[in-house]
C-alpha cells in the first residue's frame, strides 16, 4: 500500500495554532451575559443529603440561582451503567457534586457555594476494597449489584495441580498499586447555551462527545437530536476525560436559566472530581522448572474501582487478560475483581487496567530468575510470546511478535549495570 | 479600583483594575489575550508564563498592580503564521506539541532564554524550561525543539 502519510514526518494540522496560542481550550470561549456556574462538593466519603439551606447563598447580590438534585430531571450518568448522579442527594465520595450556584461573576458564585448549608447524615464508609468485598459489608450500589463487587472475571487453563506437581522454584508475593491522577494540563471547563433553535450547545473538552451528548440529553430530558456537543482543544486528557464531569451541570444551569453558563474547574477541583487509575492489589505464585520455564501461574487481582462503575469492568478485564505478562504459561487460574468502595472512582487511564500488572508479573520474573540463577534477561527469552504461542485466555497469536528482537537490541543496555542482569 | 499602566506586546494600556487582580486575569479578562493558559493558579506549571521586562514569571503569582510599568509579551507577541519565531517553527517541525496547552508558556521560556543567550547548552536548556510543565511529550521533543531554535536563530 502506497501512502505520503505512514512511515513519513507529518506535520499536525493544529500545531501551529498551537505554537500562536490561537487554539481555544474550553476556558478560552465566552459569551455575552454568561453566569458562572460553581458546584459545591460532599466533604464526606459516604453520606445521606439530609436537607440543603440555600437562602444565605441566594442573598448575596449576584447569585442568580442554586440547583440540587430535585432540579434534575433525571439524575443519572456514567459510560457503562448509570450510577453517578448528576447532583448528589446519596453520596459515595469526597467530591460528590451536591449543588451549583450560578452568579454573575466567578467570584460571587465561589462565594455563595460556600454559603450553602448541607445538612449530612455521615454514614461508614469502606476504603479498603477486599474489606467491601466482605459479605457483611454496606452495598454501596445495591440496585446494581447485591454486593460490591461490580464484575469478576475468572480466567483458567491447564490443570494447577500439574502445573505446580512441575515447578522446581515457586514464588508467592503481594503487590499494590496507588491511585493515580491524570493532571492533563487543562482544567475542566464547559461554555453550554441554548441557541437559537433552542438546542442545548455544549462547548467542552471531551474525549467522547458523541456520548456526552446522550448523557446530557437523558439528564435534562431532552431529545438527543436537541443536544449538540463540541469538541474544543483538548489540553490532555489520557481517559480522564471519557466520563462527564461539569457538562450536564453546565447544561442544566444554563436549561434553567437560558442564560450562557460557563464553568471552570481549578485545579484542585479537578483533582476532586474526574476519574483515577484503579489501585490493585495482586496475589501472584508463579512456578517454573530448573530449566527456567514457567509452569503454573495463579493470580487474585482486586481492583478499587471506588464510588462508581465509570470503565472498571473493561480496566479488570484488561489486567486479567493481561495478567501473566508476554509470557507463556501452561497452567493458568487468575480472578481479577472490580470492587466499589467509598474511594474516588476509578475509570480510563493510559493502559486501561494492563499498567498495573507489569508490576507483579515482571517482578515475579526477577525473582524467579534470581532463584535459579538465571539472569533476568534469559528467563524472558525462554518464555515470552511468539507466532503461535497460546495466551492465558487461549488466544493463538498469530500476528507479528517480534520480542525476541527487541530483547536482543536492549541486552547490551542492560548487561552494563551492575551484573545483576 | 486603581489604574495601572502596562505596555503589552509593545502596545500601550492604562487600565482600571482592581488591587486582587492577578496578571493573568488581566490578560486574559481585561485584554482577552486567551494564549496564557491558566494550569494550577500556584506557580506550578508554567501555562500562564509571559515575559515581563526580559524576566519570565507566573503571570497566576504575579498581581496586575505588580506588574504597573512593565513591559509585557505573551504569546500573541511572538511570531505569526508569516514569520514564525524561530522556536514556534521547531516546535511545530520537531512535533513538539502534542495538547497545546503548555506550549504557549513553553514558547516563551524558550525565546527569553534564546533572547539571552543564542547558543545555550543543554544544561541551560533544561534549566530555562524547568518551570514549564508538559504531561503529553516526555519533554524530549521539546528540549530538542529548543535546541534546534537555537541553532537556526542565528
Amino acid at each position: 500500500m502506497n501512502t505520503n502519510v505512514v512511515g513519513s514526518r507529518v506535520i499536525r494540522e493544529d500545531a501551529w495554532g498551537k505554537v500562536f496560542g490561537q487554539s481555544k481550550f474550553p476556558a478560552d470561549v465566552n459569551l455575552p451575559d454568561q453566569l458562572y456556574g460553581v458546584v459545591v462538593r460532599s466533604p464526606y466519603p459516604h453520606a445521606r443529603v439530609r436537607n440543603i439551606v440555600t437562602e444565605k447563598a441566594l442573598e448575596l447580590a449576584g447569585v442568580v440561582t442554586v440547583l440540587t438534585a430535585k432540579d434534575v430531571p433525571h439524575n443519572s450518568h456514567g459510560v457503562l451503567f448509570r450510577d453517578q448522579p448528576v447532583l448528589a442527594d446519596y453520596v459515595r465520595m469526597v467530591g460528590d457534586p451536591v449543588a451549583v450556584v450560578g452568579a454573575e461573576t466567578m467570584e460571587i458564585a465561589r462565594a455563595a457555594a460556600k454559603l450553602v448549608e448541607i445538612d449530612y447524615e455521615v454514614l461508614p464508609a469502606v476504603f479498603d476494597a477486599e474489606q467491601a468485598m466482605l459479605p457483611e459489608a454496606l452495598p454501596l450500589h445495591p440496585e446494581l449489584k447485591p454486593t460490591n463487587v461490580l464484575y469478576h472475571m475468572p480466567i483458567r487453563r491447564g490443570t494447577m495441580e500439574d502445573g505446580w506437581a512441575l515447578a522446581d522454584v515457586v514464588i508467592e508475593n503481594e503487590y499494590n498499586t496507588q491511585h493515580v491522577d491524570h493532571a492533563f494540563l487543562q482544567p475542566e471547563a464547559v461554555l453550554a447555551y441554548v441557541d437559537e433553535r433552542g438546542h442545548m450547545v455544549v462547548q467542552t473538552a471531551t474525549q467522547y462527545a458523541h456520548y456526552d451528548r446522550g448523557e446530557i440529553a437523558h439528564a435534562l430530558g431532552l431529545r438527543f437530536s436537541q443536544v449538540q456537543v463540541k469538541t474544543l482543544a483538548v489540553g490532555g486528557a489520557f481517559g480522564g476525560r471519557e466520563d462527564i464531569s461539569l457538562q450536564i451541570i453546565a447544561a442544566l444551569l444554563a436549561l434553567t436559566t437560558l442564560r450562557p453558563v460557563k464553568m471552570e474547574n481549578t485545579r484542585e477541583e479537578s483533582f476532586y472530581s474526574h476519574s483515577k487509575r484503579h489501585p490493585m492489589r495482586m496475589y501472584y505464585k508463579t512456578g517454573a522448572t530448573k530449566d527456567g520455564k514457567l509452569v503454573a501461574m495463579e493470580a487474585k487481582i482486586v481492583g478499587d474501582a471506588g464510588a462508581y462503575a465509570s470503565w472498571s469492568i473493561n480496566v479488570l478485564r484488561k489486567s486479567a487478560v493481561h495478567a501473566t505478562g508476554p509470557y507463556v504459561i501452561p497452567n493458568v487460574s487468575i480472578d481479577s475483581f472490580a470492587v466499589f468502595t467509598n474511594n474516588p472512582y476509578a475509570g480510563a487511564m493510559r493502559g486501561f487496567g494492563a499498567a498495573q500488572t507489569v508490576l507483579a508479573y515482571e517482578s515475579q520474573m526477577d525473582l524467579l530468575a534470581k532463584a535459579l540463577g538465571i539472569s533476568a534477561l534469559e528467563i524472558r527469552l525462554l518464555n515470552h510470546f511468539k507466532v503461535g504461542s497460546t495466551t492465558a485466555t487461549g488466544q493463538v497469536l498469530t500476528g507479528s511478535i517480534p520480542l525476541d528482537q527487541c530483547l536482543a537490541k536492549i541486552a547490551p543496555y542492560l548487561q552494563k549495570g551492575d551484573g545483576i542482569l | 479600583m486603581m489604574d495601572i499602566k502596562l505596555m503589552v506586546n509593545n502596545k500601550p494600556y492604562t487600565l482600571n483594575i482592581e488591587p486582587s487582580e492577578r496578571l493573568l486575569d488581566v490578560l486574559r479578562t481585561r485584554l482577552g489575550l486567551m494564549g496564557t493558559k491558566e494550569g494550577c493558579g500556584e506557580g506550578e506549571c508554567g501555562a500562564c508564563t509571559v515575559i515581563v521586562d526580559g524576566k519570565t514569571v507566573n503571570s497566576c503569582l504575579v498581581l496586575a498592580a505588580q506588574a504597573n510599568g512593565s513591559e509585557i509579551t505573551t504569546i500573541e507577541g511572538v511570531g505569526n503564521r508569516r514569520k514564525p519565531h524561530p522556536v514556534q517553527k521547531a516546535f511545530v517541525e520537531v512535533g513538539a506539541v502534542q495538547c497545546g496547552f503548555c506550549t504557549p508558556g513553553m514558547v516563551l521560556s524558550a525565546k527569553n532564554l534564546l533572547d539571552k543567550k543564542s547558543k545555550p547548552s543543554d544544561d541551560e536548556i533544561s534549566v530555562a524550561m524547568s518551570g514549564n510543565l508538559c504531561r503529553c511529550t516526555g519533554y524530549d521533543k521539546i528540549l530538542r525543539a529548543v535546541k534546534l531554535a537555537s541553532q537556526e536563530g542565528n
